[in-house]
């Protein structure tokens, strides 16, 4: 069963992967009035285009970290993911303290994505890794104090608890302050939309600004499924997860985990971003306040009704 | 299973000792960070071996952010641009050799004469509750006081280290520029009455 469960990890991170370039073009050539039958090939031509195109280097890059940073974010898409229940009892690593696990993964990201601007040794790169790193942290914040509000009722930091927990209600209903949240830091970890501080246009690409190639393409790819991981675990900690009727298990968690998928997606295009220093303030004087509100609701609950 | 485990302790420690040796044989302060992240690392997943899931998983994160915190201010503070330019990581040799040989015997003698444990833990025994029962009882005054202690310290070193503030000295009262010659600083204005004297031209 547990090697069914890896299998389906790394299936559900290269599938995810591709549904999520499929969509990010499609929402755009729908608003643009192209065609969006082609919406489906496009990212493998991107991919292709990429692969075919030589890796450059800069001027004295720490080359190591340079051409790990990729690797290591690819790992951590897919190390994060393997303590959600892919259904009943079947989960790749079934660990107490999963929750703990998937909160190393994301400080590990904020690590993984500095490095990756600072060992190009390049300057835009190099702004790109210091501002993810000054936004990153406190959004990582927030997602600690709502998953662990995600946990006070299954009164267990294993995911398989927390899912098991939502059989008589939704977390997202019991504590809708969660999943927003919790989503805000899924647009941070993929560097999307609003909290995209590291790779964004302002800085032409940054941390990728230098990166070419299989490098480039292997980087790209490692934040879709890291985007694809972080709506598979919001649909298992707030959606219930593999819980629903009729259907097996399994598909109702790549069904909600879909629509998790698109509704990043979009609030990725829909959302303006604000000025570095305007969105540090905005974070740690309303949403770290909010995720404390979330904690605190949720004690109350349990303590007046549980 | 025991096979497999030793084969990890002994890769674990040998990761854990090399990197911790390479953080002071590098040139760079972003590299010693993150070479100390890795030594750390190592020992975190050495506790999840020694049935301890929450506090390897709780070294690796914490060890994430601190040392991603540490190297950013590092080099905010050592005026040292980026953290590019090679620098000695090392000083005060003689000192360092003798404490560093100093811990290191006494350390190996703690470990060689001291009658360690050796039953197992039961796989089944709640060893994550039973952690969040020690830390949030008998032993929370310590850690409390412990973990504000530190961050008193913290917030007092940046306090007494960053004097010179962007627009002058912090406890003189900064003023930003005026958008015209002789004008009115522009941005925000400092409160008056609240720390330092104000100039008057």
């Amino acid at each position: 069963m547990q090697a069914v469960a890896i299998l389906s990890v790394l299936l559900l991170l290269l599938f995810g992967a591709w549904l999520a370039a499929i969509l990010d073009r499609a929402g755009n050539a729908l608003v643009a009035g192209d065609r969006v039958r082609t919406a489906a090939v496009r990212p493998l031509h991107d991919l292709a285009a990429h692969l075919s195109r030589q890796t450059t280097t800069t001027e004295a890059p720490d080359r190591l970290n340079w051409r790990l940073a990729p690797v290591a974010y690819l790992a951590l898409a897919a190390l994060g993911l393997s303590v959600v229940p892919l259904a009943p009892g079947v989960v790749a690593a079934d660990f107490d303290a999963g929750i703990v696990l998937w909160g190393a993964c994301e400080a590990l990201t904020v690590v993984v994505v500095f490095l990756h601007g600072w060992s190009a040794n390049s300057e835009f790169p190099l702004i790109g890794g210091y501002r993810y790193v000054a936004i990153g942290l406190p959004v990582m914040l927030i997602s600690m104090f709502v998953l662990i509000a995600a946990a006070l009722p299954a009164e267990s930091l294993s995911v398989a608890a927390i899912v098991e927990s939502q059989r008589e209600i939704w977390n997202v209903v019991r504590q809708p302050i969660g999943l927003p949240l919790f989503l805000l830091l899924g647009l941070s970890l993929t560097l999307r939309g609003p909290f995209d501080y590291a790779d964004s246009d302002d800085l032409i690409g940054g941390t990728r600004a230098e990166a070419s190639g299989a490098q480039l393409a292997a980087w790209q790819f490692a934040r879709l499924a890291m985007l694809a991981s972080v709506s598979v675990m919001a649909s298992a900690v707030f959606l219930g997860g593999y819980l629903g009727p009729v259907l097996p298990g399994a598909l109702w968690l790549i069904l909600k985990s879909g629509v998790v998928l698109a509704v990043l997606i979009a609030a990725g295009h829909l959302l303006a971003r604000m000025p570095p220093s305007r969105m540090m303030t905005f974070i740690w004087t309303v949403l770290l306040p909010l995720s404390f509100l979330d904690l605190v609701l949720v004690g109350a609950e349990l303590l007046i009704w549980g | 299973m025991g096979l497999i485990d030793d084969a990890a302790f002994l890769l674990l420690s040998t990761v854990a000792i090399l990197s911790g040796w390479r953080v002071f044989a590098t040139d760079s302060m972003v590299r010693a960070s993150f070479l100390l992240m890795m030594s750390f690392i190592a020992v975190g997943l050495i506790m999840l071996l020694l049935a301890a899931p929450y506090i390897g998983l709780a070294t690796v994160f914490m060890m994430a952010v601190e040392m991603m915190v540490m190297a950013l201010f590092m080099v905010m503070f050592m005026m040292n641009p980026a953290g590019l330019n090679p620098m000695m990581m090392v000083h005060q040799h003689q000192l360092a050799i003798g404490a560093g040989v100093f811990a290191f015997v006494g350390l190996t003698a703690a470990v060689l004469f001291t009658d360690l444990p050796d039953d197992r833990v039961d796989p089944g025994a709640p060893v994550v509750h039973d952690l969040g029962v020690e830390l949030l009882g008998n032993s929370m005054l310590i850690f409390e006081t412990a973990g504000v202690t530190l961050l008193a310290t913290m917030v007092g070193a940046v306090v007494l280290s960053s004097r010179s503030g962007r627009f002058g000295a912090a406890d003189e009262g900064s003023r930003p520029p005026g958008l015209e010659v002789g004008g009115e600083p522009a941005g925000r204005q400092p409160v008056q009455g609240g720390g330092g004297h104000h100039h008057h031209h």
